[in-house]
């Protein structure tokens, strides 16, 4: 009777420890799956498209005869907006981090901390057609331009994207630096300022990268808000105010005409592979960002 | 000691209060200046929260709150100082020392630095007189810059008094400073504590009692919160008036 | 030893457990698959242009309403997914707002089908700007070379001295491929005349809209539906002989509107019974009277 039961524990052991190894396999087949297809079906517009003309082409003209399919406007594109978000996010987020950490009240604090979680559960969609009706009209005012559907517009949007990762994040790793720290640097007279400047900046500056990696991250993958709100004209952008076309909102608003098999559906591909090979460059500094601090 | 010293810190009727828990009652306590005073008692007596509130670190805890007042040479620390102006006369040495991640050169320089000392040539001399009163300078005179993580313990905490000692306060106030540290360390502390005696007041936090016994001129003890007696220490340790006293420097309880 | 003998039986199990789940999983699937193919036969499949998606699922609700037997399914995904679907036998009606492409024409013939178009209304496009802009004519030429990019400021061509902004429908669009072919190359198929690149790609007529209403450089184009009177509509010429027209239901009834499409029905040879009667209902007044309600252009008066 005993062994019995000892068995089929065995057995049930046995078969959740399969199952948890399944699932775990499983994530890295389906990613490595992912990446497959993505050059399989990418590097197939090589075969007879340059990979010269396609990383340093300046045109996007992937309907004409002959087609071309340069990607420099639609990268440069991708750069403007999420520079442009990464420059109005970092700073703000620093402050509101700080605020959050070291500043503000304890019920404060927690409203606060709800509120910036609540801002990352916006779908992006929403957020890109608030954006589309009530930012755009006013960066158009603001800058007297002909049209508020720029590069600019797209940034500020972004930044509220990225804000969430950016302060919970950089939060984190404030909160991470040891009461000691805090405490050392007052008894030296120093002023709240001067402790924030002196010693908690200093002590969490990985973390506070690792932030701002993510954050771009974030925002460098971001389609349907940039879709909706940069005017997606493929052209090499000279300034934050002129309307640019991103890498994703290309993807997404073109692959649904781009017959199957042809140049036009590998070079969306391959475009797809250019963004993969960022977004995997940006998230493997910031984990290696992350990890030093931990030290 | 002097009969008639001039009282440099004057606690009156102090009481503490963490939310709802009271962790000091109504306290009466003068401190005379350059002497050391020894502040011990058991596990939460309330005399860590008594130098937490000498400089104002206490404002910092959620649900702070106190009764009655503390003068420093007459005026009120919680309101006639700026809580930053206060802790450059009030210096404080913690149980585990805080060397900030910078330089041994830097971490002294950073508070002269903060209150507008910037030139090289006035901040050296501060660095070496610091390091030179912690009983630090002959051990690290050729490595200033070396980050100062890479001190021992020992090294570490006269670091810190060193860089208490470069924004010259009149006040050192310890919080167990020698918990964490081997006997020969604990003995150069001492010695650094015995040197400064002639310039500034010192408070030391201990829960060493043979530490108190060895370096202090006068001794409280506390208790659950209460100051139960204090008195010059060979007194407190020989003949205490009170029964807890006697109890507990002799190591019956604690 | 004991481990050995136990192993087997684990096996069991896991058979066991595998062959409940895939059962579990696939065979309703399969009772469904069988139960719907019963009723196949009367669904009729309608795929293809965005543009006529609104129109082809009005229909289909009216004439599902005189003919409850016959069940229809209109779906979108462009004029493209459409003629994909007829020649792979996946839906029973192609909508397009285009003819077919010389590549399309070629798989049809190489599978050996006949594909025959049937126009069921007519779409005009009409040219808008900001109501206060000042130019209100323009001929085909004219356009082209403003949305190309040669002509770049209003006051080339009697208006401000402005900038103009060029706004484009998304390269998915079939309005897009039409402007294209038919005012930018002027209707040379082989024409290698493209969009410039400093014009805006808008995600929906809708858009494209709302930016003329807003911005006084701008100019786009879009189904003449979308049109209110919150935009202006620029009368356009064939070339500078004229006439300048609007996109009204005569000009374009009459052939005369230059940019206008026929909106088609594409079907796999003669068509019969259920599809026969559908597409004569949609040519019928009744099927007309609905073209004009969704704002679209009837083939005749």
């Amino acid at each position: 009777m005993k062994s019995s039961r000892a068995y089929l524990n065995r057995i049930f052991e046995f078969v959740i420890e399969k199952a948890i190894f399944l699932a775990g396999i499983l994530s890295i087949v389906f990613v490595f799956l992912i990446f497959l297809f993505l050059i399989k079906e990418g590097f197939s517009l090589f075969r007879t498209y340059s990979i010269f003309s396609f990383l340093f082409g300046t045109k996007w003209y992937p309907i004409s005869s002959p087609p071309q399919f340069g990607i420099v406007p639609l990268l440069l594109g991708s750069v403007a907006v999420t520079l442009g978000a990464i420059l109005i996010a970092v700073p703000l987020g620093i402050g509101s981090a700080i605020y959050i950490a070291e500043i503000a009240p304890r019920w404060l604090r927690e409203i606060l901390k709800a509120t910036v979680e609540f801002l990352a559960a916006i779908p992006s969609i929403v957020l890109g057609f608030i954006g589309l009706v009530t930012l755009a009209p006013l960066v158009k005012k603001l800058f007297h331009l002909p049209t508020g559907l720029t590069a600019l517009s797209g940034s500020i949007m972004l930044a509220f994207m990225a804000m969430p990762t950016i302060v919970s994040m950089m939060e984190d790793a404030f909160t991470a630096v040891p009461k000691s720290y805090r405490e050392g640097a007052l008894a030296l007279g120093a002023t709240r300022w001067e402790m924030i400047r002196r010693v908690l900046l200093p002590a969490s500056a990985s973390g506070m990268l690792a932030a701002i990696m993510l954050g771009i991250g974030r925002v460098i993958g971001e389609t349907m808000a940039v879709l909706m709100i940069t005017g997606n004209a493929a052209r090499i952008p000279t300034g934050l105010t002129q309307p640019v076309r991103t890498m994703t909102a290309t993807i997404a608003a073109e692959m649904g005409e781009a017959v199957q098999g042809g140049n036009h559906y590998f070079a969306l591909f391959a475009i797809g592979i250019v963004l993969f090979i960022i977004t995997f460059l940006i998230n493997v500094t910031a984990s290696f960002l992350v990890r030093s601090q931990r030290k | 000691m002097v009969d008639k010293a001039k009282i440099k810190i004057e606690i009156r009727n102090l009481s503490v209060f963490y939310g709802s828990l009271e962790v000091l009652k109504g306290v009466n306590l003068d401190v005379e200046e350059k002497e050391i005073l020894a502040v011990i008692g058991p596990a939460n007596s309330g005399k860590t929260s008594l130098l937490r509130t000498l400089n104002r670190l206490n404002e910092r805890n959620e649900g702070f709150r106190m009764q009655g007042e503390i003068l420093l040479d007459g005026r009120n620390i919680y309101k006639k100082y700026s809580s930053d102006d206060l802790r450059r006369v009030m210096g404080m040495i913690f149980a585990l020392p805080v060397s900030l991640p910078l330089s041994i050169y830097d971490n002294i320089a950073y508070g002269p630095r903060l209150h507008g000392v910037k030139k090289k040539s006035e901040l050296d001399p501060i660095v070496r007189q610091s390091l030179e009163a912690a009983f630090l300078w002959e051990e690290v005179k050729d490595r200033l810059n070396l980050p100062a993580m890479k001190l021992s313990g020992g090294q570490q905490q006269r670091l810190c008094i060193a860089r208490t000692l470069a924004i010259e306060p009149e006040v050192i106030l310890y919080d167990e400073p020698c918990s964490g540290l081997d006997p020969v360390s604990t003995t150069k502390v001492e010695e650094a504590m015995r040197q400064l005696k002639n310039q500034y007041t010192q408070i030391l936090v201990t829960n060493n009692t043979k530490q108190a016994a060895r370096v202090s001129d006068r001794t409280a003890f506390f208790l659950m919160g209460e100051l139960i007696e204090i008195d010059r220490t060979e007194k407190i340790f020989t003949a205490p008036r009170d029964q807890r006293t006697d109890d507990y420097v002799t190591g019956r309880f604690g | 030893m004991e481990r050995m003998q136990k192993q087997p039986v684990f096996f069991v199990w896991a058979l066991i457990l595998g062959l409940t789940l895939w059962a579990l999983i696939f065979c309703p699937a399969q009772i469904q698959a069988r139960s719907s193919a019963k009723h196949k036969c009367q669904t009729l499949q309608i795929k293809g242009s965005d543009t006529m998606v609104n129109l082809g699922q009005a229909w289909a609700e009216e004439f599902m309403r005189l003919h409850p037997t016959v069940h229809l399914a209109v779906t979108g995904g462009g004029s493209g997914t459409g003629i994909a679907a007829i020649l792979a036998g996946t839906c029973d009606i192609a909508q397009s707002s285009r003819d077919l492409s010389q590549e399309e024409q070629e798989s049809a013939k190489a599978a050996n089908k006949i594909i025959m178009e049937t126009p069921v209304a007519w779409d005009g496009i009409a040219v808008v700007v900001h109501t206060a802009n000042p130019v209100s004519e323009l001929t085909v030429k004219q356009l082209a070379d403003i949305f190309t990019g040669t002509i770049q400021n209003w006051n080339e061509i009697g208006g401000n001295d402005l900038p103009i902004l060029v706004l484009s429908r998304e390269r998915n669009s079939g309005t897009h491929v039409f402007f294209l072919e038919h005012v930018l190359r002027g209707g040379n198929a082989k024409g290698t005349e493209e969009f410039a690149q400093t014009a805006l790609m808008m995600p929906s007529s809708q858009s494209i809209v709302q930016e003329v209403e807003t911005s006084e450089a701008a100019i786009g184009y879009v189904g003449v539906g979308y049109v209110t009177n919150r935009i202006k509509t620029i009368r356009v010429a064939r070339d500078h002989n004229g006439p300048y027209l609007l996109p009204t239901l005569d000009a374009i009834q009459a052939g005369e509107y230059p940019i206008a499409r026929p909106l088609l029905f594409l079907t796999l040879g003669e068509s019969q019974g259920d599809i026969k009667s559908f597409i004569d209902f949609v040519l019928s007044p009744a099927g007309q009277e609905i073209v004009k309600a969704l704002d679209f252009v009837p083939l005749e008066k």
